[in-house]
């Protein structure tokens, strides 16, 4: 008796199951038109944002982008707890020889217009090409490249972790006060402003702002463990 | 055209001559030291002009187009010099076909005069 109950259930089960799956349709046209057409008109007549690209990554598909974030989150924290012990037991960087005094000064020169052109790109992510994850790895170049002209230059770990939490807090924060004022999570909430201006585009620049302070803090802290692994030479 | 386009024009021609031969010159040339310097004098230069005549035929862009060229001026040669004295220092030694070894090279001395305080 048990076994024709459960012979019955797994029948519906499948049968529901695969009156789903077969209804699915894949391959089919959903959007007779596509959606370029709603993007395009969207971003422009609403949003006010001139860039297409950075509408759809950080408003219609924020969600993904706050996905993103997280898998890089994720895949910095696993690199950082592999090579956490081996950085402790040695503490200090194996380096063949030192940066001449040329490479020195030269990029004591050129690091702060390396950082003003990553923050100048993850700003205006949503006037020009680029955006967060762009801006955020020029400035970890800019970091990349302190460490290897100078040999004792070092990054706060304390610093970098409470800049990455603070960059995340603000992202979802943003996304849940959408909740709270639009309806849906992150639902731009802010008024749009003009087209073209640098302080338009809603929620967008925040986001981006966020966005580029941790990829930046996560990519430099990528750079710090890696390079102050002992062991290759 | 006017006076600003010509001139736009015509450095832009000379930058995208001096990019090329910096190319061929990468092909071209027998170790790393010839074909960095080929690289690195052919492109620096070639890519301010170019820049420069982009800031000729778009007035408003000159501003722009002097800041990059500083930053050229600025990166390309000291990149280049860290490549070659990276390696020097991993003892790549020049190719030199003259006979007379010692006279051509001396910063070698210096090396092998440090790795024998090394050692010592």
């Amino acid at each position: 008796m048990k076994k024709v109950i459960v012979i019955l259930l797994l029948a519906a089960l499948g049968f529901y199951l695969g009156t789903t799956f077969f209804n699915i349709g894949f391959g089919d046209p959903h959007f007779a038109n596509g959606v370029k057409d709603f993007y395009l008109k969207e971003t422009v007549d609403n949003l006010h944002v001139s860039n297409t690209v950075t509408s759809i990554v950080v408003n219609f598909r924020g969600f993904d982008t706050l996905g993103e974030v997280t898998v890089l989150f994720l895949a910095v924290t696993a690199l950082g707890s592999i090579l956490y012990k081996r950085r402790h037991e040695v503490g200090t960087r194996s380096v063949l020889f030192s940066s001449s005094s040329v490479v020195t000064a030269g990029s004591k020169l050129l690091f702060p217009a390396v950082i003003l052109l990553g923050v100048y790109v993850f700003v205006h992510g949503h006037l020009s090409p680029g955006g967060g994850f762009q801006g955020g790895v020029i400035i970890a170049t800019g970091f990349l490249l302190m460490l290897l002209s100078y040999e004792n230059y070092s990054v706060s770990h304390k610093w970098l972790s409470i800049v990455e939490s603070l960059a995340g807090i603000v992202f979802a924060g943003v996304g849940l006060l959408g909740f709270i004022n639009g309806g849906t999570f992150l639902q731009n909430f802010l008024p749009t402003g003009v087209l073209n201006n640098l302080f338009s585009g809603g929620v967008i620049p925040i986001i981006y702002i966020a966005v580029g302070f941790k990829v930046a803090a996560e990519l430099t802290g990528v750079i710090y463990t890696v390079l102050h692994e002992k062991g290759v030479k | 055209m006017s006076i600003m386009e010509i001139i736009g024009s015509v450095l832009i021609l000379i930058g995208s001559i001096f990019l090329f031969l910096g190319g061929l010159g990468i092909y071209r040339m027998p170790d790393i030291y010839n074909r960095l310097q080929a690289g690195t004098k052919a492109t620096t230069l070639g890519a301010m002009s170019l820049i420069l005549g982009v800031g000729f035929l778009e007035p408003s862009w000159m501003l722009k187009s002097l800041i990059i060229i500083i930053f050229i001026a600025f990166s390309n040669p000291i990149s280049s010099h860290a490549l070659a004295r990276a390696n020097y220092k991993r003892k790549h030694f020049p190719l030199i076909l003259s006979e007379d070894k010692k006279n051509m090279d001396a910063y070698r001395e210096v090396i092998e005069q440090e790795d024998k305080e090394d050692k010592s």
